[in-house]
């Protein structure tokens, strides 16, 4: 069997196993950022075009808060996938329990309470980021397991019914009341992707849990604490989860485990949506709040049309499998086995 | 320098060192027998030491479960075996079910057809994503969950739907030898073929050897690709079947099930010796351990413990058996397998 050695292009010409160009139009082909503007801009205007009111300032409000949670806990989750390490399948369930114990810990007052909700939800996703860290264990896995855990432990402690706030706990209702006509959690989502993006592009933990995710054995054979980058990937995770439980808590103003709902896959889809790269490596906090408000945009378009949340679900699903096609297929580096 | 060559060992060390190494694999290959085992009588047992009456209806009962949950774990077994995983198991066991309590009204078998044709289509196109493209499975049928669960929501109409054919349920239920009836019946003949098939003919090395690795196995002449998309084909059918007759044993199709059934099916797949990493597990060890995770759930039924601690008890073991199975408890293991067979060894050379 020969092996073929492609033949040395010479500068300022086409090699001629590339007639056609192909470099060029490589570069042609969009990338995943533009892949999800192009998306949320087409999502507009057939918004715009097709469905009445969407435009309104208070239908764009809408969106703006509804984008707001799931992007909060999707902007922390960015850094597990970003470090290689897939999802987490019971974020949503960390957020409902942060919810609990935020109501719970009202009792200590505003500032203990925020705190203490900050601390438990690190430690929850911390726990499971060293499990997965340390020993190799399959997150998807570890993360449905505490998942189970955190279910049964907050229905133990509770009693199976909702937590509400102790009658003498401080004033809360600003945590969801509107600023300026804005909803106080679009604010905080501002400050939570800001801060994200700075950690994620402009830190060193950023930069080494990037290189990670693009290829643990380089990031090995560099000696990169590859299980210290892998626990403060799932505790930013779990921060960003434990702001978005306080959020929850502070909105429905009492905390129990149904509040899940579909928040896990929403933050998967926005982060996916956003064109990070399931594999890691590849990915951006900015982006995955873009997706964030695309999701919120089309699930606003098709509530104001009247389909029901299985329709919702449904759309979600053939979004994250279209997205996941779009950049594997545009992106450079395909997975090979 | 001089260098020594290796000094042969002798046959005494020789043939101590295979029977250290196949009594071993002996036992790693028994073990989700033995845990079914131990679950069975710890189903008599600890009740009986708890005050209750222990009946042989907790074992019916037990099958009654294993019937739809086996299945699951199988579909979801088998595609890790070849190193893949799927997640969308849940969401096509959930659109098999109220496919076949919606369309099988009149007629049960064309119910259950229906079921299982549609998801074998949504689990060949994964499956030809996966092999063709080399897509992450996990993410892709991430996407399969999304949409087989909002298909289920949308047929269904976001609420659970009764069946309404109460005969063929109380066909499906009726006990059979005091502990069988025709729904675990069903099941038990769907995994003894599923057994059969990869256990007695080149399919089961074939897909050991593509979960083993995908480029040697390729070059070895494995038609790699078809495996693949096939293995993904057979787990949505399995899915389909066990959420069709779950369906119609309960007279229920529920729109959601929740996370439940990957819980059971990822814990009873490696309970049953499957490596996440691919190239190792059995049909057979599968079932063994969703037979032993039935036992095991009915036991907390028999004593009546709240939900709660089944939850607590189900997420631990889950992280319990998943990182017993991690590279590093791996590396674990084998080291203690040296030092057990270094001890043997000498033992056996004195």
């Amino acid at each position: 069997m020969s092996v073929q050695t492609p033949a040395p292009a010479t500068a300022g010409t086409r090699p001629e196993s590339d007639p056609e160009g192909r470099g060029a139009s490589r570069r042609r082909r969009p990338g995943p950022a533009q892949v999800a503007t192009a998306l949320f801009l087409l999502l507009l205007l057939a918004g715009s075009l097709t469905t009445e009111g969407f435009y309104s300032l208070s239908n764009m409000t809408a969106i703006a808060n509804a984008a707001a949670v799931v992007g909060i806990i999707a902007v922390g989750a960015t850094a597990i996938v970003l470090g290689g390490h897939l999802f987490s399948l019971s974020i949503g369930t960390t957020v409902a329990v942060c919810a609990m114990f935020f109501l719970h810990v009202l009792r200590f007052g505003m500032v203990p309470a925020l705190a203490l909700t900050l601390l438990f939800g690190a430690a929850l996703l911390g726990v499971q980021g060293w499990l997965v860290g340390r020993f190799g264990a399959n997150p998807i896995i570890v993360t449905i397991g505490a998942g189970a855990l955190q279910e049964g432990a907050a229905t133990w402690i509770s009693g199976g019914t909702s937590v509400y706030p102790p009658p003498d706990a401080p004033d809360f209702s600003w945590l969801a009341s509107p600023l300026l006509g804005v909803p106080f959690p679009v604010y905080v989502f501002v400050v939570v992707t800001v801060v994200g993006e700075v950690v994620l592009r402009r830190t060193v933990f950023g930069r080494q849990l990037i290189l990670m995710g693009e290829s643990p054995q380089a990031a090995r054979s560099a000696a990169l604490p590859t299980s210290r980058l892998t626990v403060t990937a799932f505790v930013c995770a779990g921060l960003t989860a434990a702001v978005a439980g306080v959020l929850l808590g502070a909105f429905n103003q009492s905390g129990t485990l149904t509040t899940t709902g579909t928040l896990t896959y929403d933050s998967i889809a926005a982060i996916l949506v956003g064109g990070a790269a399931v594999t890691g490596g590849r990915g951006s906090v900015l982006r995955t709040a873009v997706g964030a408000l695309v999701l919120a945009a089309l699930a606003d378009m098709l509530l104001l049309r009247g389909y029901s949340t299985p329709v919702q679900l449904l759309a979600l699903g053939v979004i994250v499998v279209a997205v996941i096609l779009l950049n594997h297929l545009t992106s450079h580096d395909k997975e090979t086995r | 320098m001089s260098v020594e060559a290796p000094t042969r060992p002798s046959p005494a060390r020789r043939t101590a060192r295979r029977t250290h190494t196949s009594r071993w694999s002996g036992l790693a290959a028994l073990a989700p027998f033995g845990f079914a085992a131990l679950m069975l009588v710890a189903l008599f047992v600890v009740p009986a030491i708890a005050g209750r009456e222990p009946t042989v209806f907790s074992v019916y009962n037990a099958l009654q479960s294993f019937s739809g949950m086996a299945l699951v774990a199988l579909a979801l077994g088998l595609t890790m075996i070849i190193g893949e995983f799927d997640l969308s198991v849940v969401g096509t066991y959930a659109l098999g079910g109220m496919l076949a309590v919606e369309l099988g009204v009149e007629q049960p078998v064309l119910g259950v057809v229906a079921a299982v044709v549609a998801c074998a289509v949504l689990g060949a196109a994964q499956g030809w994503v996966v092999a063709r493209w080399g897509v992450n499975s996990m993410a892709i049928t991430l996407g399969g969950y999304l949409v087989a669960l909002g298909l289920t929501g949308t047929i269904g109409d976001n609420r659970s739907q009764a069946y309404e054919n109460y005969d063929v349920s109380g066909a499906l239920n009726t006990p059979i030898a005091q502990v069988l009836s025709l729904r675990s019946l069903v099941a038990l003949a769907v995994v003894a073929l599923v057994v059969a098939v990869v256990m007695l003919t080149w399919v089961g090395r074939d897909l050991r050897a593509t979960g083993g690795g995908r480029r040697a196995s390729r070059v070895t002449g494995v038609r790699v690709d078809a495996l693949v998309i096939g293995t993904f084909t057979v787990s949505a059918v399995l899915a389909a079947l066990g959420g069709a007759l779950q369906s119609y044993g309960v007279a229920t199709a529920t729109s959601n099930p929740g996370l439940s059934p990957l819980i059971f099916a990822v814990t009873a797949s490696l309970l049953g010796g499957v490596a996440l990493s691919g190239g190792r597990g059995t049909p057979l060890g599968i079932a063994a351990g969703a037979l032993g995770l039935c036992f095991f759930a009915e036991l907390f039924t028999t004593l009546v413990t709240p939900q709660y601690v089944v939850s607590l008890l189900t997420g631990g073991l889950l992280v319990a058996v998943t990182l017993l199975t991690t590279p590093t408890a791996s590396r674990g293991w084998a080291a203690l397998r040296r030092r057990t067979g270094a001890r043997s060894r000498g033992g056996a050379e004195a």
